[in-house]
């Protein structure tokens, strides 16, 4: 590949990961409060980590010589740099500041006090004077300290840099290539790093070639258990210099290609990536639909409608009417006949709770807060099954968002059309008059009758007027008479279910308006803030799989 | 005969020396060492000094001087050695008769055997030299002591020598001894340096500052009779050494007196068996006797059987104290071959000790193995390790190592992967008898490589008990198994033990390292020039010390170039540790072939190896602080342990706490809304509406005529009546339901709180809403709570008879009004109070009487509350039920733990 091509694709790589990047931003902009706090930070640092080394120099390689003490990181880094830059020794920990050199230095100055590798540790390498390096242009190298000594207990050094280097080269030896500290802390956690990672066995004069052979073997078997696909192994020397070349090589290919950074920051994206897969499992989640469907909405309406009892007021309503207009549009002889009947209150001496159970129905519609809180906590429990704890909690919190005050509201808003129980409309006060007419005229009509009787039949003495006493006229007053008693009787029967009728009309009409305001309310109060946190929530799986890709 | 006769000589001496000498000794050494060595080398002191010079009487006559002094008074005189102790009977009988029936008891199992020994020995002994003519005259001069002291005469004879054959088993041991190897060494031990004897000025100074650090300690360990007389002898021959130098007297005295000691100690063990345990906690108590018991012997003279051999003793003594020295030196030679024939002494301590201890190792066993640490609260993790790591090295180790504590030594060879453990233990056992290679990590399955004599010992042993034994790794070993491997040039009584590592990725390895770390009675440790500040070794290291287990530690892999510094470094860092005392050795790096280094490498080591094996004392020794210090370590593990139970148990309760405190808020919800009329809302509300709004309310009431059937009006509206009922039922349950959804939410939200324990057990499905049976169980119980409440008023309306007379009443229809009334008619924004009390209250209280209302009215509320609580204990017994799925100890665990670690203190 030539160096323009390797540019070309390290452009496509970068704005791909950018794209990548710019959607854990949004992963992380949305996961606090549903996502494990620690994933949270890991994935800004690595949001920070990444801007940061996308910022500084894409020429310059990072290259870090990591490992063990003892392994032989500083043998081989003043191996490679050709120059005794690190000091060597036999006491154990030897390294204790990290050591950096530096092939073409232009450039490379932020990107060193990135590193924090102090002034006095950094050289740079002349690539002009270095025949055949050229390919190591842009190369800086770096010689950590040990991770595994009773030092590193206190110094994180080593851990920094491994977690921001470009390019890592495990230094390993023939004794300790299987250690623990190496392998459960790094480099099984750095599994899929496997393009940025090489393997350097060092001190391999040690062994006879055919003991190299099978460690090389043995290690790869162990790197792959480990889930490294495919590591590469370099076995080295830096006492003879052997494989020294070899593993420059590799570390030119990575140089001369200049995307190591960025196929570093993808595998730690990968990472943290799986990770947060593992916590939230995208695929299943994303079958939450993006609002609340209509029957959700129904169901729910339904149910608030039953914590202010719509179907119950409507029934009240029209039993209430129908009671209350007795005394109003009911024939009176039959209200005074009932009258007679003896009381039990009045019995009990309450006479006077009479009025006050009439005053009951004065009250209005309210909810009922507990079945109101019944209702909008069924709704969320209907929406989220298959979502993640946090989430089905969110959700929920969502849905009960203005729980507090939903009762009264709904209890004002409904309140607006429901009638009053007490309400007495105008025919009824026309209807009484009528039946009071009625009953006038019955009276009249009776008078009448037995004024006729008394002067026209009996003759008891001259009447007032000749109407009076034509007795003629008695069998038609007599009829006159009875049929205003089944004019009153009729108008009761036919008033009262003209009462029965308008209260189910007015019934039908609150029901469907206390149920319209209802919804309404629901709609703006509930279904819009958990609709809200749906929204959010299949954005931020939408983000977790375009981060994913 | 040999302990009469030493008896009789240390008797002898001191009645025959005016040993000031002896209680200035005693001084000197009381000041630095504890009490037990003091006596004894009082006691020995005395031959030395008054072998060499017993003109030097006047020095120190200090605080012992009223014995030295009666001992002057009777130079060498058997009779009136004799005399004296029958004259001073006083204190004599105490002693003697626990002697003479103990000795019997004790020593009746062993001594047959022992016998043999020692009449083999004897005579092979008598062959080589003059010498054994020394020894002899222990037995004849025992005779002349016998026709007093028949009863102990034929006992101790057996015994003393037995006692002598064992302390020549100590002395060279190997099979095939190289006299120049063993010369050197020989100075570092007892009997050997009693063989040395002869030539004591030269060689005295020697041994006598090699041993000093130990005369600290020589008694106090806990000793199996026989080991105790080996041991004994062994350090009397230091310790007599030491007072030998301080006295700068003769070195000859020295075999007399490692007699003597010998003696002293059956005395002692004696005693000491029927005293029962405490052997060596009273390393004082012990020495005490067996002084004292010499002292009576020598001084005030205890009874005749004492005395007796007290007399005897002289007469070997005085012949030969210099000459005893050869002899046993050449005892020993004489020894060597027999000793293969009882290559492993198991001696159980004297049975109470034993029993105590065992019985408090089990009670600790028992009172930990059962333990569940089921709560994540911080620091279970090491609680759990800590608990299955006691219980590992309590079946390994602990109770195996009391129960025979002179089996032959396990050394653990232990370190990081690829330090060359393997290669080290062949090179030792000069066989490959583990694996090695480049590959790490090599060893996975431990291989136990001993003496062939040793080897059956191990097959069968409890040390390890749970690990399979195999004679080479298959390829289904597993790490519960154990490669038993034998190997001639091992030293027998020592066993080396092959490791997995303690740091490469394979972690079943670390652990199977640790449980053979824990059985060990000594620690190698090996590291390398490359590893030694692996963060890893430095952590076994703090546990080793943490533990007190003695440890020994190779540098491996050592560059010839760079010797120097890494071990000057490295020496350093130890030392900044702590570890400098620690025993080191270090292994060049060399060439590998067959799986082993060149032997000139490790002679140090297995020189070192060697003496550990001679030197029963000092292997003793070394396996006792091992397992002081595991015992010591349970001191802070155990109730460390218990402390983390508590930790468990308390928070437990606090978890059960937020359970209860959530819906005991609940409960309070529920009383709330019960009583401010919230309930009489909505649906309620309407029902009521209807229900009194229709005039059904009023129909309920009707005058009692006669003639006419009073529950037929009640019917009259039975449909309103059942919707009203209906309504309220549903409100009720309602505010339940919700309530115990929210205590449910607020139950699992403060579990949460609780720093990432609770976390584990909220995750419980379903615990973070109300159970599924909750709305049924809410329906059930309002139901039955509203029968109650007819209940209630049906059998309070009886009260007022006055009204019964002229009113007849619906129950049913009545107890709903109630209801209303109950539930905050009064305070619900419906209500149309006037002065007199609410619509229900006046309705009631005009049926009822005020007096019967306000019982129901309390009745009807406690009953409720009752009802709602059962529903919600109900609840919460999900909780508790996810808190016993977690296996949490009970309350009495950490006490439990407390008492075992206290009865393990009191047995010890």
């Amino acid at each position: 590949m030539t160096v323009s091509g390797a540019r070309a694709g390290a452009v496509d790589t970068r704005s791909d990961l950018g794209v990548r990047l710019t959607a854990l931003a949004r992963v992380v902009e949305l996961g606090p409060g549903r996502v494990d706090p620690a994933l949270i930070t890991d994935a800004s640092r690595l949001l920070m980590r990444a801007g940061d080394r996308l910022k500084l120099s894409g020429d310059h390689t990072v290259v870090a010589l990591a490992g063990g003490t003892g392994s032989g990181k500083s043998s081989l880094f003043n191996r490679i740099s050709g120059l005794e830059l690190s000091p060597t020794g036999v006491r154990r920990p030897t390294t204790a500041r990290t050591h950096a050199c530096v092939w073409g230095l232009d450039g490379a100055g932020p990107l060193l006090d990135w590193l924090q590798v102090q002034w006095r540790h950094r050289f740079a390498r002349a690539s002009a004077l270095d025949r055949g390096e050229s390919q190591l242009h842009g190369l800086i190298l770096l010689d950590l300290p040990d991770h595994d000594s009773i030092r590193a207990i206190t110094d994180h050094e080593a851990d920094r840099l491994i977690e921001i280097a470009d390019v890592i080269v495990w230094v390993l030896d023939p004794q300790k290539y299987a250690d623990a500290a190496t392998h459960t802390r790094y480099v099984a956690e750095l599994a899929g790093h496997e393009a940025v990672t090489v393997f350097a066995l060092n001190q391999a004069d040690r062994l006879a070639p055919e003991e190299l052979a099978e460690c090389v073997v043995d290690l790869s078997d162990l790197l792959k258990r480990e889930g490294v696909q495919q590591p590469r192994i370099v076995p080295t020397s830096a006492t003879t210099g052997r494989g020294v070349n070899s593993l420059k090589s590799v570390l030119a290919e990575s140089v001369v290609n200049r995307r190591a950074a960025v196929h570093r920051l993808q595998a730690d994206l990968d990472r943290v990536m799986g990770r947060l897969t593992k916590v939230m499992p995208a695929p299943e989640a994303m079958s939450v639909q993006q609002s609340v469907d209509l029957a959700r909405q129904e169901g729910l309406t339904d149910a608030l409608c039953d914590a202010v009892g719509v179907p119950a007021v409507g029934e009240a309503m029209e039993n209430v009417y129908g009671a209350r207009s007795i005394a109003w549009v009911g024939w009176p002889f039959a209200r005074w006949a009932a009258r007679l009947r003896p009381d039990p209150l009045n019995s009990l001496r309450l006479g006077g709770l009479r009025d006050e159970i009439k005053a009951v129905t004065a009250a209005s519609v309210s909810a009922q807060p507990a079945e109101v809180e019944n209702a909008v906590q069924a709704l969320a429990d209907g929406l989220t099954p298959g979502m993640p704890e946090a989430w089905r909690d969110g959700v929920r919190d969502a849905a009960r968002s203005n729980l507090a005050r939903l009762p009264q509201v709904i209890s004002e808003d409904v309140g607006e059309v429901a009638p009053p129980l007490d309400r007495v409309p105008g025919w009824w006060r026309a209807l009484k008059i009528w039946q009071y007419l009625l009953v006038a005229l019955f009276v009249a009509g009776l008078a009448w009758a037995v004024a006729i009787v008394v002067y026209g039949v009996m003759g008891v003495g001259q009447e007032p007027a000749d109407l009076l006493g034509d007795v003629s006229a008695l069998p038609w007053l007599g009829l006159m008479t009875v049929s205003v008693l089944g004019v009153g009787l009729l108008s009761a029967i036919a008033s009262r279910n003209f009462v029965v009728l308008g209260a189910n009309r007015e019934r039908e009409r609150l029901e469907r308006d206390m149920r319209r305001r209802i919804a309404a309310i629901a709609k703006e109060q509930v279904v819009q803030p958990v609709e809200q946190e749906l929204r959010r929530y299949n954005e931020f799986f939408a983000a977790l799989t375009a981060a994913r890709r | 005969m040999k302990s009469t006769a030493s008896k009789a000589g240390r008797a002898d001496e001191h009645a025959g020396q005016p040993d000031d000498k002896v209680i200035e000794v005693k001084d000197s050494e009381g000041r630095n060492a504890p009490e037990a060595p003091e006596e004894q080398t009082a006691t020995f002191s005395a031959v030395p000094s008054g072998d060499a010079d017993p003109g030097s009487a006047e020095d120190g006559a200090t605080p012992g001087a009223e014995a030295s002094a009666e001992d002057g008074v009777k130079p060498g005189e058997e009779t009136s050695a004799e005399q004296d102790a029958n004259a001073a009977t006083g204190s004599g009988p105490l002693a003697a008769p626990v002697m003479t029936t103990a000795e019997p008891e004790a020593d009746s199992p062993e001594t047959p055997a022992r016998a043999k020994d020692a009449v083999v020995t004897d005579p092979e002994a008598q062959v080589p030299s003059p010498d054994p003519a020394v020894v002899s005259p222990g037995p004849e001069a025992a005779s002349p002591g016998a026709e007093v002291t028949a009863p102990e005469a034929p006992i101790a004879p057996p015994e003393s020598a037995t006692a002598r054959s064992e302390a020549s088993a100590t002395g060279p041991e190997d099979p095939s001894p190289e006299p120049e190897v063993h010369g050197p060494r020989a100075a570092l031990t007892g009997p050997e340096d009693a063989a040395a004897g002869p030539v004591s000025t030269v060689t005295a100074p020697e041994p006598a500052s090699l041993f000093e650090p130990k005369v600290h300690q020589p008694s106090t360990n806990e000793l199996t009779t026989d080991q105790a007389m080996d041991e004994q002898a062994t350090d009397d021959g230091t310790t007599d050494d030491q007072a030998t130098d301080d006295q700068t007297t003769d070195d000859q005295a020295t075999d007399p007196q490692a007699t003597d000691e010998q003696t002293t100690d059956d005395q002692t063990t004696d005693d000491q068996t029927t005293a029962g345990q405490a052997r060596d906690e009273d390393g004082a108590a012990d020495p005490a006797t067996g002084d004292g018991s010499t002292n009576d012997g020598s001084a005030d003279g205890p009874t005749a059987p004492e005395a007796g051999p007290g007399e005897a003793g002289p007469a070997g003594d005085g012949d030969g104290a210099s000459p005893a020295g050869e002899g046993e030196g050449s005892l020993f030679r004489a020894v060597r071959p027999v000793r293969p024939a009882e290559p492993v002494r198991e001696v159980p301590l004297p049975k109470p000790v034993s029993r105590a201890l065992t019985a408090a190792l089990t009670g600790l066993k028992h009172s930990v193995t059962g333990l569940r640490l089921g709560l994540d609260v911080p620091g279970v993790e090491e609680a759990r390790k800590a608990q299955v790591e006691i219980l590992a090295q309590l079946d390994d180790y602990v109770i195996p190592r009391v129960h025979m504590s002179t089996a032959p030594a396990l050394v653990v060879i232990a370190g990081s992967t690829g330090a060359g453990k393997s290669t080290l233990v062949n090179t030792l056992a000069a066989a490959k008898v583990s694996a090695t290679g480049v590959r790490r990590p090599t060893t996975g399955t431990p291989v136990l490589a001993c003496h062939p004599d040793d080897r059956e010992w191990f097959a069968k042993s409890d040390v390890l008990g749970g690990m399979v034994r195999v004679a080479r790794p298959g390829p289904d070993s597993s790490l519960d198994t154990l490669v038993l491997a034998a190997s001639e040039r091992l030293p027998p009584g020592l066993a080396l033990l092959d490791t997995p590592d303690i740091d490469s990725v394979v972690e079943s390895h670390h652990e199977i390292a640790h449980r053979m770390l824990d059985a060990a009675d000594l620690w190698v440790f090996v590291t390398t020039a490359t590893r030694y500040a692996d963060a890893p070794a430095w952590n076994l290291l703090r546990l080793a010390k943490e533990r007190g287990a003695r440890l020994a530690i190779v540098l491996s892999r050592v560059p010839v170039r760079s010797r120097e510094v890494v071990e000057k470094h490295f020496a350093r860092m130890l030392q900044e540790y702590g570890l400098g005392e620690v025993e080191r050795f270090v292994v060049n790096e060399s060439k590998v072939t067959g799986g082993r280094l060149p032997d000139e490498d490790v002679a140090e080591l297995r020189m070192w190896l060697t003496e550990l094996s001679v030197d029963d004392q000092r292997r003793a020794q070394a396996i006792q602080a091992t397992l002081d210090g595991v015992l010591n370590s349970f001191r802070s593990r155990l109730p460390a342990l218990a402390r983390h139970l508590e930790a468990q148990v308390a928070f437990r309760a606090e978890l059960r706490t937020d359970v209860d405190a959530a819906y005991m808020g609940a409960l309070a919800e529920i009383d709330r809304a019960t009583s401010d009329g919230s309930i009489l809302r909505g649906e309620v509300l309407a029902r009521w509406q209807d229900f009194a709004g229709s005039g059904d309310m009023m129909r309920t009431l009707h005058l009692r005529r006669p003639g006419r059937a009073a529950s037929k009006t009640g019917q009259q509206a039975p449909a309103r009546l059942r919707a009203f009922k209906a309504a309220l039922r549903a409100g009720l349950e309602s505010v339940i339901i919700s309530a115990g959804q929210r205590a449910a939410e607020e139950a699992v939200a403060r579990w949460r709180q609780r720093a990432g324990v609770g976390d584990g057990l909220a995750a419980a499905p379903g615990l973070g809403r109300s159970s599924e049976e909750l709305p049924r169980r809410a329906a059930r119980t309002v139901a039955a709570w509203q029968e109650h409440v007819v209940a209630l008023i049906r059998s309070g309306g009886v009260a007022k008879r006055s009204v019964a007379k002229v009113v007849a009443f619906d129950e049913e229809a009545l107890a709903l009004v109630f209801m209303v009334g109950l539930l905050g008619y009064g305070n619900s924004d419906i209500a149309a109070s006037s002065g007199t009390g609410t619509l229900p209250e006046r309705l009631l209280r005009g049926v009822l009487g005020a007096e019967s209302l306000r019982a129901i009215g309390t009745r009807a509320r406690t009953d409720l509350r009752a009802r709602v609580s059962v529903l919600f204990d109900e609840e919460t017994l999900r909780y508790v039920q996810v808190l016993d799925e977690a296996g949490i100890p009970d309350e009495a665990a950490s006490k439990r733990l407390y008492q075992a670690t206290y009865n393990l203190e009191v047995s010890r």
